[in-house]
């Protein structure tokens, strides 16, 4: 009896330990940082191209930052979601309540691994895992583009999770099921502008969050990729923005690009709902990104 | 039934439809017909500024009248009791925030007084007045419309 009972205990033992080796978070290390002088000016590009300010950017008398605005990114939108209440933290270059003190490779953990400069999980609210699909060169252009930014004091409260979801080791098992920095859709032709339009999509602009359904542990559908999903933010769907969507689909890339530069669809509707704010982000984009999205967009299968 | 009287009963029938629609006064109803013929007006401006066809000033000039009837008639198309039902897009905002919802407007209205003051003649005299205009319409919009997505 003793004897099962140490069995037991030592089988219970090496499941704990393998649980713990599987979750454990998974860096990149410093060395592999390319060596190149991050550029500022590009970073700004890519700020709009994540929309960063959407979530991070400090919401004013209750309502959504505007115009400079936006450059004060001091957190505290909260995220009512199924899993309990997100809230934005603080990346503005403060020393202490922002990022101001991390390293290049700190940076780059966060936004490509989801691992905070203490090792630990993010979770996906923050959506590292459409940013791991970013070159790394354009994460580093952005971080030097953020310490150009006003620092901002104070910091958000924690989160407040429903278990099982409060334990944040946990999510070192989602990531290795959802995290992954290879591109979802491959074409064999190369084009470049194609290729452009992917990064932006899949990567920085973080597109398929909203327009792709999720699975039952909230990661991403790939095979349905951009066939629209239910809105997070309440009633109705987020379109499917696949050659087989409802509207998009009689939409040339011109009047896709169009529509990220003015806000208005072929019929002269106005963009409306939660795309505003990303509307407006690529608005900020040069012409030739809001094309290599459209060029991308009209690339991809038509998925119903 | 003989041939006449069956002629007869559907004109009669006709009849009847059409001034049930003329007495279709349900401010739903005439505000989202409003907002259609604006809608139907904006496109040719909109291809216009995208360069999809040519620039005609006639054509201009007419789609800003059209919006110039609907800017003046919107401020009493959203009476109390006309927030839900019918399939209505307003948002409950137009009532919680009227006086937000009413500047809103004005400044359509401006928009489209002052774009039909310049008299555009070309593209480039256009672009810089009609701009204003459909800002003012997505800016509305993004506030006091609800979104029907799919």
């Amino acid at each position: 009896m003793a004897r099962i009972g140490r069995v037991v205990l030592a089988l219970l033992a090496i499941g704990l330990l393998a649980a713990w080796w599987i979750t454990r978070p998974q860096a990149l290390p410093r060395q592999e940082l390319p060596d190149r002088e991050p550029d500022p000016v590009a970073g700004e590009r890519v700020f709009w191209a994540g929309g960063c300010a959407s979530c991070h950017a400090r919401p004013v008398g209750g309502k959504r930052a505007r115009g400079n605005d936006k450059l004060l990114l001091g957190g505290g939108l909260e995220l009512d979601t199924p899993y309990g209440v997100f809230r934005v933290p603080n990346i503005s270059s403060h020393a202490d309540d922002g990022i101001g003190r991390w390293s290049m490779i700190e940076f780059v953990n966060a936004m490509q691994r989801g691992v905070s400069p203490r090792g630990r999980h993010y979770y996906p609210s923050f959506p590292y895992t459409s940013y791991a699909k970013m070159p790394i060169g354009d994460v580093m252009d952005l971080k030097a583009y953020l310490d150009t930014l006003p620092a901002v004091a104070g910091r958000s409260a924690g989160h407040t999770l429903d278990f099982p979801w409060s334990l944040r080791r946990g999510i070192g098992a989602w990531k290795r099921r959802y995290l992954d920095s290879a591109p979802v859709i491959r074409v064999d032709a190369v084009d470049p502008m194609v290729d452009r339009g992917r990064e932006l999509v899949e990567g920085a602009g973080h597109c398929g969050e909203c327009h792709t359904p999720r699975d039952r542990l909230g990661g991403l559908d790939a095979d349905r990729w951009l066939a629209g999903a239910p809105n997070p933010d309440g009633e109705g769907r987020i379109p499917n923005i696949t050659p087989a969507g409802e509207n998009i689909a009689a939409w040339s890339a011109g009047d896709i690009s169009y529509y990220l530069e003015s806000g208005f669809t072929p019929e002269f509707d106005t963009v409306g709902g939660s795309m505003v704010v990303v509307q407006e982000n690529m608005a900020k984009l040069p012409p030739a990104d809001r094309k290599a999205i459209a060029a991308y967009l009209k690339s991809i299968p038509a998925r119903e | 039934m003989s041939y006449p009287k069956i002629r007869l009963s559907l004109i009669a029938a006709t009849l009847a439809y059409a001034s049930l629609a003329v007495a279709d006064d349900d401010p739903r109803h005439v505000r989202h017909e409003l907002m259609e013929s604006v809608g139907k007006a904006a496109k040719p401006i909109g291809k216009m500024l995208k360069g999809e066809s040519d620039f005609d000033g006639d054509v201009l000039m007419s789609s800003l009248r059209t919006f110039e009837d609907a800017a003046g008639q919107f401020g009493e198309l959203f009476p109390a009791g006309s927030n839900t039902g019918e399939d209505t897009e307003a948002a409950p905002a137009i009532w919680e925030d009227r006086a937000g919802f009413e500047e809103a407007l004005a400044k359509w209205q401006t928009a489209v007084a002052d774009a039909i003051a310049a008299q555009p003649d070309t593209l480039d005299a256009a672009e810089p007045v009609a701009g204003p205009v459909f800002q003012a319409c997505k800016a509305c919009h993004e506030t006091y419309r609800i979104e029907d997505e799919d």
